[in-house]
C-alpha cells in the first residue's frame, strides 16, 4: 500500500439551488459568504441557474475529500463539461449523495441529471455509495410529507438500478438532516458495529451514563450507548451545534479544539479526541469519581479504539496520524 | 490544545458563556434562550439530571407546565448556529415564517428569568408608506436634476413648466401600468421584475430586449457620471489651486461680478463693449500656466479618473459601496438649499414673449421642447425597479396612492429647481439661452456654496459609479455567460469599455444634456411607452377586457415613444 492515501472523494450534487451550499455549510460548519445577492431596489439578479463548480477542502471521516457540484443550468455547455471532465469528476469517488429539491417543477429534467450522473459512477466508481436527499420537505405541508416522499424514493429507487440508493427525506429545519447525515456517516464507517460493542463494553466499565461517539469534522453521531432513557431526543444535535460553534469561535483565534471538560455537582462530561475519525463523549452521573480517574480510562480505551480501526478498513488507516 | 473546566452551580452557565456573550445582542427578537439560572442557592438548583432544561419556577408566571417545548429549544439551537454560519445582512439561513412557532406561542427570556411576550409586528422587512415613498424618491433622483433648468430654457418657460406636468403624469400611468403587469400572470411571481414580464410575453426577444435597454439607461447614467466627474473634478481642483495661490479668479469670466457667468457666450454681445472680447473660461487658456495645462476640464482629468475608478470597478463585490447611497439623498438636499439661496440672491427676471426671441429671453413656447421630454423621460424614469421597491410596502393596497405621492414629489423637486434657477437666472446682462445643462457650470469656479456642493457631488458619484458598474456587469455577464465574474479578463475588458466610453464623451462631446436626452429617449421608448402598453393590451385581450377606447390610448402611448425619439434627432 503506497504511503500517501489516494484521496478518496464524496460528491455531493444536484441541481443549482436546491441546497448544497447551505447543507455543506451548516453540516461541515463553513461560514458562507454571499456576495451576489440584495443591492438595494436597484436591480434584480434574476439568475437562478448557473454552472458552479465548487471543491472543498474538507476532510471526512480522515481522508474523504467532499467535492459540490451544480448540476444545471445552460444544456449544452452542462453536456459539453460533462462528457469532457467526466472521468476526472467521477473518478475515485466513495460516496455519492445527490440532492433533490422537494419544490422543483422539471422533475424529468432532475432525472435526467441523475441519471447521467449515475452512469458515470458505474463507469468509473462502480462501488461508490448512492444516496438521495430529498431536500426542503418544510415547504411541504405535513400531512403530504410521507406521501411524497413515498413516491419520490419509489421513483428513485427504480430508476437507480443496478446501483443501490438509499433515500432520505430532509430539511435544515429539521431533525432530519442531522439524522440523514448520521445514518450516512454510520453506513460509511467499515466496522461501526465492532465499534458499538466495543463502545457499550466500554461504557459499562467505566459506569458513564452516556457515552457518544462523534465524527470528527462534522460532529455527527456515529454511535452511543445510553445506560438508561433520556429525556431529551434531540440532544445530539443540540451538542453538535455547540460544538460547531465553539470551533467557528476557536477558529477565529487560530486555535483549534481539542478537549473539554464540564462539570458541575450534578453530573461531569467529557469531550476528547478519540480515535482518528472521532471524538468521544462521556458523561457520568456520579460527580464524585474524580475527573482523573475518566480521563485515564478514556486514554486506555482511545489505545484499544485505534487498534480496532487499523486492523479492519485498509481504507481508513492509509492517511496519517493527525497529531 | 485546550483543555477548559468550567466549574459552576448550574449547566445553563456553562451554554450560555459557551455560546459568547456577542451572540446574546444579535437575535434578541428570535426565539427562546435557555434562561440562566442565576440562582445561587444550592438547594434551589438540585434537580434532577435533566440537560437543556428550563425551570418552570424561574419563569415569571406560576404555571408549574414547561413553556420551552422541546421543538422549540431545539429550533433555537438551530437558529443560533445557523447565524453564526452567515453574515448578518444575508437571510439565506434565516428561519422562514412557516418554521417559526406562531405569534401567541413565542416568548422572549432574558438571562435573568424574567420572560414576556412578543408584541407587534412581522420580522419580514415591510416598510411603512412613508419609506416607500422616500425610497422611490431617492432612487429617482438623479443627475437629471442638473439639466432640467436647461430642459426648460429648451422648451420655453410656460411650455416647460407644462412638459413637466404632462411628462410626470404620463410616466406615472405607466410606471402604473408595470406596477400591475406581473399580477395578470399566473404564475407565482413574487420575485420577478419587469424584464422577467417582458421575456414572459415575447420570449427570448423580449428577455433581451428589455437587457439591452436597460443598460442603455445604466451606462448612458455611467457615461454622464463620468462627464460630470470630470468637471466637478477640474471645478474643486482649480478652486483649490485659486484659494492656495489667492487667485481671483472671476477676472477672466464673462458674467455678473462673478455671482453668475455664461461659459460659452454666443454672438450676443449685450452692450457693454469691453465683454465683446469673449473667451471660454477654463480650458484652454494659453496663457503658459502649466497648471492649466495639466488640469484640464476635457483633457488630462478625464484620463486622471482612470486611475481612480478603473481599479474600483473591478472590485467583486459592490455591497460596500451600496452604504453610501444616503449621500444622494444629502446632495439633493443641499442642491436645494443652493438653489433656494442663490434665488433669494439674485431675485427674479422673468420676462414673457410667447413666441418670439427677444434679445435676453427665450420664447415661451420653442420648438426644441423634445430636448426636454427626453431629459424628463430619464429623470422620470424608474420603471425597471418599481416592482421590487413597491414589493416591501405594508399595505400593499396604497400601492397607487404611494407612487402617486412619490412621483408628485420629484415632480415638485424637479420644478422647484428648474423654475427658480430659471427664474433667477439673472437676464439684464446675461441671456437666459446661456443657462448650461449642467447648472452648476452658471457659477464660476470660485463661489464657495457650489465649490462644497460641486465637492459633494464629486464624492458622491466617485461611491455610485462603481455601483452602476457593478448593476451592468451582473445584468450582462450574468445573461452572456451565466456567471456574475466569469474571469477577470472578461470583467476588464468590459469595464475598459465602459469606461473609454466615458473618456472619449467627456473629451469630445461633454454635453449632458444631449446624453441625457438621448439615452432617457431610447431607454423610455421601451422600458416606459411600448412594452408597457403593448403589455397591457396584450393582458386585456386575454381577460377579453380590451375595449376600443383603450386600445387606442395605449397604442398612442407608443407612438407618443417613437415620436419622442424620433425627435430627438430632428430637433
Amino acid at each position: 500500500m503506497s504511503s500517501t492515501a489516494m484521496k478518496k472523494k464524496v460528491l455531493l450534487m444536484g441541481k443549482s439551488g436546491s441546497g448544497k451550499t447551505s447543507m455543506r455549510s451548516i453540516i461541515f460548519a463553513n461560514y458562507i459568504a454571499r456576495d451576489t445577492r440584495r443591492l438595494g431596489a436597484t436591480s434584480k439578479n434574476t439568475l437562478k441557474e448557473r454552472f458552479d463548480v465548487e471543491h472543498s477542502h474538507v476532510r471526512f471521516l480522515g481522508n474523504l475529500v467532499l467535492n459540490l457540484w451544480d448540476c444545471g443550468g445552460q444544456d449544452t455547455f452542462m453536456e459539453n463539461y460533462f462528457t469532457s471532465q467526466r472521468d476526472n469528476i467521477f473518478r475515485n469517488v466513495e460516496v455519492l449523495i445527490y440532492v433533490f429539491d422537494v419544490e422543483s417543477r422539471e422533475l424529468e429534467k432532475d432525472m435526467h441529471y441523475y441519471q447521467s450522473c449515475l452512469e458515470a459512477i458505474l463507469q468509473n466508481s462502480p462501488d461508490a455509495k448512492v444516496f438521495c436527499l430529498v431536500h426542503k420537505m418544510d415547504l411541504v405541508q405535513e400531512d403530504q410529507r410521507d406521501l411524497i416522499f413515498k413516491e419520490r424514493e419509489e421513483d428513485l429507487k427504480r430508476l437507480s438500478r443496478p446501483l443501490a440508493c438509499t433515500c432520505f427525506r430532509t430539511s435544515i429545519w429539521d431533525e432530519t438532516l442531522y439524522k440523514a447525515w448520521s445514518s450516512i456517516v454510520y453506513q460509511l464507517i467499515p466496522n461501526v458495529q465492532q465499534l458499538e460493542t466495543n463502545l457499550r463494553n466500554f461504557a459499562q466499565i467505566i459506569e458513564a451514563d452516556e457515552v457518544l461517539l462523534f465524527e470528527r469534522a462534522t460532529f455527527l453521531v456515529i454511535s452511543h450507548y445510553q445506560c438508561k432513557e433520556q429525556r431529551d431526543a434531540h440532544r445530539f444535535e443540540k451538542i453538535s451545534n455547540i460544538i460547531k460553534q465553539f470551533k467557528l469561535s476557536c477558529s477565529k483565534l487560530a486555535a483549534s479544539f481539542q478537549s473539554m471538560e464540564v462539570r458541575n455537582s450534578n453530573f461531569a462530561a467529557f469531550i476528547d479526541v478519540f480515535t482518528s475519525n472521532t471524538y468521544v463523549m462521556v458523561i457520568m452521573s456520579d460527580p464524585s469519581i474524580p475527573s482523573a480517574a475518566t480521563l485515564i480510562n478514556i486514554r486506555n480505551a482511545r489505545k484499544h479504539f485505534e487498534k480496532l480501526e487499523r486492523v479492519d478498513g485498509p481504507k481508513h488507516s492509509l492517511h496519517m496520524r493527525m497529531r | 490544545m485546550q483543555l477548559l473546566l468550567f466549574k459552576s452551580k448550574c449547566i445553563h452557565v456553562f451554554l450560555f458563556s459557551f455560546i459568547g456573550a456577542h451572540t446574546l445582542g444579535k437575535r434578541m427578537t428570535s426565539l427562546m434562550s435557555p434562561a440562566l439560572c442565576h440562582n445561587v442557592q444550592r438547594n434551589a438548583c438540585v434537580m434532577p439530571y435533566v440537560p437543556f432544561h428550563v425551570e418552570p419556577r424561574n419563569i415569571v408566571g406560576d404555571d408549574p407546565q414547561e413553556r420551552v417545548s422541546a421543538e422549540a429549544a431545539i429550533l433555537n439551537s438551530r437558529v443560533h448556529y445557523y447565524s453564526r454560519l452567515t453574515a448578518s445582512s444575508d437571510r439565506l439561513l434565516s428561519p422562514p415564517n412557516h418554521v417559526i412557532p406562531r405569534q401567541e406561542e413565542i416568548y422572549i427570556y432574558s438571562p435573568l428569568g424574567t420572560a414576556f411576550k412578543v408584541t407587534g409586528s412581522d420580522p419580514s422587512s415591510k416598510n411603512p408608506s412613508i419609506i416607500t415613498i422616500f425610497a422611490i424618491w431617492n432612487t429617482m433622483m438623479g443627475t437629471s436634476i442638473l439639466s432640467i433648468p436647461w430642459g426648460i430654457k429648451q422648451a420655453g418657460f410656460t411650455l416647460g413648466i407644462l412638459i413637466l406636468i404632462f411628462t410626470g403624469l404620463l410616466m406615472l400611468y405607466c410606471c402604473y401600468i408595470v406596477l400591475k403587469s406581473p399580477k395578470a400572470i399566473n404564475m407565482d411571481t413574487s420575485d420577478w421584475e419587469f424584464p422577467d414580464v417582458c421575456s414572459f410575453y415575447f420570449g427570448k426577444f423580449g428577455k433581451w430586449s428589455s437587457l439591452f435597454f436597460s443598460m442603455v439607461s445604466l451606462i448612458g447614467a455611467m457615461v454622464v457620471y463620468w462627464v460630470l466627474m470630470s468637471n466637478f473634478l477640474y471645478n474643486t481642483g482649480q478652486f483649490i489651486y485659486n484659494y492656495a495661490h489667492n487667485v481671483n479668479g472671476s477676472d477672466s469670466e464673462f458674467g455678473t461680478n462673478g455671482s453668475v457667468i455664461c461659459p460659452y457666450p454666443t454672438t450676443e454681445p449685450g452692450g457693454n463693449s469691453t465683454i465683446s472680447t469673449l473667451y471660454i473660461s477654463g480650458n484652454d487658456t494659453s496663457d503658459g500656466s502649466s497648471f492649466e495645462h495639466w488640469w484640464s476640464k476635457t483633457n488630462t482629468i478625464p484620463l486622471y479618473l482612470i486611475v481612480l475608478l478603473l481599479p474600483l470597478l473591478c472590485f467583486r463585490s459592490a455591497a460596500f459601496f451600496a452604504r453610501f447611497t444616503f449621500l444622494g439623498t444629502i446632495s439633493v438636499v443641499y442642491l436645494i438649499v443652493l438653489v433656494t439661496i442663490k434665488a433669494v440672491h439674485l431675485g427674479f427676471h422673468l420676462e414673457f414673449h410667447w413666441f418670439d426671441t427677444a434679445r435676453l429671453y427665450v420664447p415661451e413656447f420653442r420648438l426644441l421642447f423634445p430636448q426636454f421630454t427626453g431629459v424628463l423621460t430619464l429623470a422620470f424614469f424608474i420603471h425597471n425597479c418599481i416592482v421590487t421597491l413597491m414589493k416591501n410596502n405594508k399595505h400593499q393596497e396604497n400601492n397607487v396612492r404611494d407612487l402617486s405621492v412619490a412621483y408628485l414629489l420629484v415632480g415638485l423637486t424637479y420644478l422647484y429647481v428648474g423654475v427658480l434657477i430659471f427664474a433667477a437666472f439673472p437676464s439684464p446682462p446675461l441671456s437666459k439661452d446661456c443657462i448650461e445643462p449642467n447648472f452648476l457650470d452658471n457659477f464660476p469656479t470660485s463661489d464657495v456654496l457650489v465649490f462644497v456642493a460641486r465637492a459633494f457631488l464629486l464624492f458622491q458619484m466617485i461611491t455610485v459609479y462603481p455601483l452602476l458598474g457593478y448593476l451592468v456587469r451582473v445584468q450582462m455577464m450574468g445573461q452572456i455567460f451565466g456567471n456574475h465574474y466569469p474571469s477577470f479578463l472578461h470583467v476588464l475588458v468590459l469595464n475598459i469599455l465602459i469606461v473609454g466610453a466615458g473618456v472619449l464623451m467627456a473629451k469630445f462631446y461633454p454635453n449632458i444634456g444631449s446624453i441625457i436626452r438621448f439615452s432617457g429617449a431610447t431607454c423610455g421608448l421601451a422600458l416606459v411607452f411600448v412594452f408597457p402598453a403593448l403589455i397591457h393590451m396584450i393582458s386585456l385581450r386575454r381577460q377579453g377586457l380590451l375595449r376600443w377606447p383603450s386600445a387606442i390610448f395605449h397604442s398612442f402611448l407608443i407612438l407618443l415613444g417613437m415620436a419622442n425619439l424620433l425627435a430627438q434627432f430632428f430637433m
